[in-house]
């Protein structure tokens, strides 16, 4: 079980200075077990803030985080082992790579939890699949890889802790389309295989409505909406309220709702679009 | 992190911000001239109200001022301390056992605090607070002009600095990403031997100097797309005319100098 709760989290970027902001503010969150929650948001909304929270990188100025129904701020000095149990790959991870090796870089993590070799060099190769590396990279520089295979191998890095709840900020951001598809396969099919908690921050509604079972949507430091993913797209009118996305086939749903077609507007994937329209067409 | 103070320009309307950069460079180091002239009482009570002048030309903040002596505030209690416990003169003040206080080392003291606190106050009012760094750079290519005529490369250095300059925050945020990148896989900068901790550096100098790399050969292929080949024939896009007016703080510096020199020749006061 790895639950997450924030209870009335609020943070100020910068705090005691003249460029104080308020990055996020009085957040009631629960990241359910077992399920791929999506967090979506504009720029500057406090995505990335609230994803830092949940590892024990910034620590809340109000509020509580707990997993599992305790804080983790509990004992500040042991916010490592926090660290571990929650991995978070931040945006644009390839800038963490340092070592000679990629299967050194990945065994970076688990060497810090002080495990034997043996335990790593395990963890190093299931890691390195799940993240869709093929095995011959792995004694290659992390620098002669490609982006997209730069990208595997940070992600690789924070699967290789084994962590219970694994937190991905913008994991697509910056590849092509075919990049996109293969790097989000590879999560989802990590989470199969482990029942992890994964929890993926990104702004495209497309991949969200493909990819994610639980949806928290935030606007300007404040949750906006949060539940499950019928539950979000049945209100899409809300999502373009402020200004969000939403998928390409909810909108042709909602245009031919719009035209008088008994149609349900709260559709997001080409195959129910599909099932509906032939409903529709069998009446 | 963020709150390294390099280039720390605060924004203002000030007599200060307006003047010309060129005469604010000459103005500093002038300024430090004149903090080394100081050798007695009145010297330095001349001194200090200076640094009080300049702060209120310069419309900034006094608690701004302050954080910005913080950092050296060790070095002037140590160095105070010194003075103190360790000068020896003639007139002794108070001694007990082997500590043995002067009057000479209190005025030594205050005398010290006082130097490299104006010193400090003198240079950030007259450069850091008031002058963008732009402007500054743009301020030491034109003074070291003359030097072009010895083959230095004068246009070359200014711009080195400007780019240095201007790529300080954006390194700045860069290590704050890859701290933050490697504490999330359970690096711990903060505990551990000494060795360990420099050990710790590795996994953040490693992807910074990377990527500092990077941007490097990034920035010379954007100048180069843009035809830049170097100070030949360049021209600014700003040309600063020195005004009247600009002369008048210079003046007034060049007569406090003077002042200096004369009290240390007649010698008024408390004598260093």
């Amino acid at each position: 079980m790895a639950e997450i709760k924030l209870e009335n989290v609020t943070y100020y970027h910068g705090k005691d200075t003249p460029y104080e902001i308020k990055a996020l503010d009085r957040i009631n969150v629960t990241i359910p077990h077992g399920m791929v929650t999506g967090l979506i948001g504009h720029t500057g909304s406090g995505k990335s803030t609230l994803v830092q929270m949940l590892n024990g990188i910034l620590r809340p100025d109000e509020g509580s985080v707990l997993i599992d129904g305790t804080d983790i701020w509990e004992k500040p000095k042991r916010i490592r082992d926090i660290r571990f149990r929650v991995g978070l790959a931040m945006q644009y991870p390839e800038y963490q790579l340092f070592e000679e090796t990629v299967a050194k870089d990945i065994a970076f993590g688990p060497k810090n939890m002080g495990l034997s070799e043996l335990e790593i060099e395990e963890r190093v190769k299931e890691a390195a699949s799940f993240a869709g590396l093929e095995p011959q990279l792995l004694e290659k520089s992390p620098f002669d890889l490609s982006g997209g295979q730069k990208r595997r191998a940070a992600i690789a890095g924070i699967i290789a802790m084994r962590p219970e709840v694994l937190v991905l900020d913008e994991p697509a951001a910056g590849l092509d389309p075919k990049g996109r598809e293969d790097i989000f396969s590879n999560i989802l099919e990590y989470h199969q295989a482990s029942r992890n908690t994964v929890v993926i921050v990104s702004h495209s509604m497309e991949d969200m409505a493909k990819y994610c079972d639980h949806l928290i949507v935030m606007n300007e430091g404040a949750v906006w909406m949060q539940g499950d993913r019928d539950y979000i797209f049945s209100r899409s009118d809300q999502l373009t309220r402020i200004g969000l996305d939403i998928p390409q086939i909810t909108k042709l749903m909602l245009k031919l709702k719009a035209h008088g077609l008994d149609v349900d507007g709260g559709v997001y994937t080409v195959e129910q679009a599909i099932e509906h329209v032939l409903k529709l067409y069998k009446k | 992190m963020k709150s390294i103070a390099l280039g720390q320009f605060y924004p203002s309307e000030s007599v200060l911000h307006r003047l010309d950069p060129r005469i604010k460079v000459i103005l500093t180091i002038l300024y430090i001239v004149c903090s080394f002239l100081c050798k007695n009482i009145v010297s330095f009570a001349l001194l200090l109200l200076s640094a009080l002048v300049l702060i209120l030309l310069g419309r900034i903040p006094l608690k701004v001022v302050l954080r910005g002596l913080r950092p050296v505030l060790i070095i002037l209690i140590f160095t105070a301390f010194l003075n103190i416990f360790w000068t020896k003169g003639e007139h002794l003040l108070f001694g007990w056992k082997f500590i043995q206080i002067y009057t000479e080392g209190l005025y030594a003291a205050v005398f010290i605090i006082i130097r490299i606190t104006a010193l400090i106050i003198g240079t950030s009012m007259l450069l850091t607070y008031t002058t963008t760094p732009i402007a500054l750079t743009d301020a030491i290519e034109d003074l070291l002009l003359p030097l072009k005529k010895l083959h230095v490369p004068v246009h070359e250095f200014a711009m080195m600095m400007t780019i240095a300059l201007r790529f300080i925050p954006t390194l700045v945020e860069e290590t704050d990403k890859i701290m933050t990148a490697q504490k999330a896989r359970g690096a711990d900068f903060s505990t551990g031997s000494l060795i360990d901790r420099t050990k710790a550096l590795i996994p953040i100098l490693i992807p910074l100097f990377v990527s500092a790399f990077n941007r490097a050969g990034d920035l010379a292929t954007a100048m180069e797309c843009r035809c830049y080949h170097g100070g030949e024939g360049r021209t600014r896009m700003t040309v600063r005319h020195v005004r009247f007016a600009d002369f008048i703080p210079l003046v007034l510096l060049l007569l406090l100098g003077a002042a200096l020199i004369v009290f240390n020749i007649v010698g008024i006061g408390y004598t260093m």
